[in-house]
């Protein structure tokens, strides 16, 4: 049974590493998709333009836990194509990947820091997703070409 | 026939002394610095922010403070060469730490060496020439205060006939000027005017927004409408108020652009245009708002 279940679960896992081998560039740029919709929550409710909700804030911080949990996988060896991806990430993988291990423990720090109902109040929120955010543009600055 | 033959070199001798009198540095004086208060490293602070100095020379890849040490280094690929930008520390010997203000003023406005070679266009004076003599000494005395670095960086490597230095003064001559790009008329907003002159001079916007023609100078029918990237893939935006550019931008959404580096869609600046985002957020507010009333009165362009 054990084995079985092992043996679904390496299925599972290789199966989703097929589809992002099928289209890496479409996978990792819905995943981008995804970060741009969590920052258009984010920062109108930083910026006073929106309603601070927790839930809603824990939704934003949860889709950055995600995709910097996920995205790396997304990156392989001659997979730039036509996609904005910068030639960087693959003369210089090891910064690449120190890049998104930052963006992934700032997510996973705000994610942790968010509780079950999320951050209580504006300024808690503005603590634990303010790091993540900081990630968008140092990360684009080296690694995409626009 | 002997005839012919003098007259042909005769014309040569007068082609060649034309050529060289017009490809001549032309140099400010000292009348340029003549009533200007004392120069001020705090005003200097916030010119040199919106000048974008650290983005090529700084050490490539600098963050933080250690961008203040301006040891250059970085390669600007183009059509005509790859050019690296030299180290404008004050370092006595190996950076600018002796220049004079005059020197200092000549190089940023006429894109002249102290020993009044030309210097090449990839440094903007074609732009930073629309500066105030003022914001350049303020800039100059701002420098000043920063660490000198030791250690020239990389040459330049500039393929013939590129190489010749002295044709750059036929380039100055076709687009060096200190008119402004975009004729506003009287009663123009102080707001929209301000922006003008941060983009147009000191903040260079049209030298990577613009097309260029093949001399390498800007074409100014297409300003701010965008261009292929002088260096690899992609294309630089086209950053007039039309449907092909950013029109459907509010002027706020484009000072929080200049801020963050987040567009309206929440996408976020990369590449070159990063580094631009980190030096605009340095500015005061009112800053990014007047380059974004500028960007919403300028000509929209397809």
């Amino acid at each position: 049974m054990k084995k079985l279940i092992a043996s679904a679960l390496v299925l599972m896992v290789s199966a989703g590493t097929v589809a992002a081998q099928d289209n890496p560039i479409k996978s990792r740029q819905a995943l981008m998709d995804a970060a741009a919709g969590a920052a258009g929550i984010a920062v109108p409710m930083l910026k006073g333009e929106m309603e601070y909700n927790p839930a809603v804030a824990k939704a934003a911080i949860a889709t950055f836990y995600g995709v910097a949990t996920a995205g790396q996988a997304f990156f392989p060896e001659g997979s730039a194509g036509d996609s904005k991806a910068a030639p960087k990430i693959w003369e210089d993988p090891e910064g690449f990947k120190a890049a998104f291990a930052k963006f992934q423990s700032a997510a996973e720090a705000a994610f942790q820091a968010s509780g079950k109902e999320g951050p209580a109040d504006l300024k808690a929120f503005q603590a634990a997703v303010g790091p993540v955010l900081q990630n968008c543009g140092s990360c684009h600055e080296t690694y995409r070409l626009e | 026939m002997r005839r012919i033959l003098y007259a042909g070199v005769a014309l040569a001798v007068i082609a060649g002394a034309v050529a060289w009198f017009l490809s001549a540095p032309r140099p400010l004086d000292e009348s340029v610095l003549a009533g200007l208060q004392p120069a001020d490293a705090t005003r200097g602070e916030r010119v040199f922010w919106a000048g974008g100095c650290v983005s090529c020379h700084a050490r490539p890849g600098a963050e933080g403070d250690a961008q203040l040490e301006l040891a250059g280094g970085l390669g600007l690929g183009s059509p005509f060469g790859t050019f690296v930008a030299p180290n404008i520390s004050p370092h006595p010997t190996d950076g600018i730490g002796s220049w004079s203000e005059l020197d200092f003023v000549n190089a940023m406005m006429r894109g002249l060496a102290p020993d009044g070679s030309h210097l090449y266009p990839a440094f903007p004076y074609a732009s930073y020439g629309r500066m105030t003599p003022q914001d350049v000494v303020d800039l100059f005395a701002f420098i000043k205060t920063l660490p000198p670095v030791e250690g020239k960086a990389g040459e330049s490597d500039i393929p013939f006939p590129f190489s010749i230095r002295r044709a750059v003064g036929f380039w100055k001559l076709l687009y060096l000027s200190d008119e402004p790009v975009v004729a506003f008329g009287d009663g123009t907003d102080p707001a929209v005017r301000r922006g003008q002159y941060l983009v147009e001079g000191p903040g260079h916007c049209g030298e990577c927004h613009t097309a260029r023609t093949a001399l390498g100078g800007l074409e100014y029918s297409q300003w701010l409408a965008g261009a292929p990237s002088l260096e690899g893939r992609g294309r630089i935006p086209n950053i007039t108020p039309s449907q092909d550019g950013i029109g459907s931008w509010s002027a706020s959404d484009i000072a929080y652009y200049l801020e963050s580096g987040f567009t309206p869609d929440f996408d976020s600046a990369g590449g070159e245009m990063a580094k631009v985002v980190r030096n605009m957020a340095r500015l005061p507010s009112e800053d990014r708002e007047a380059i974004a009333a500028y960007l919403k009165a300028i000509p929209p362009k397809p």
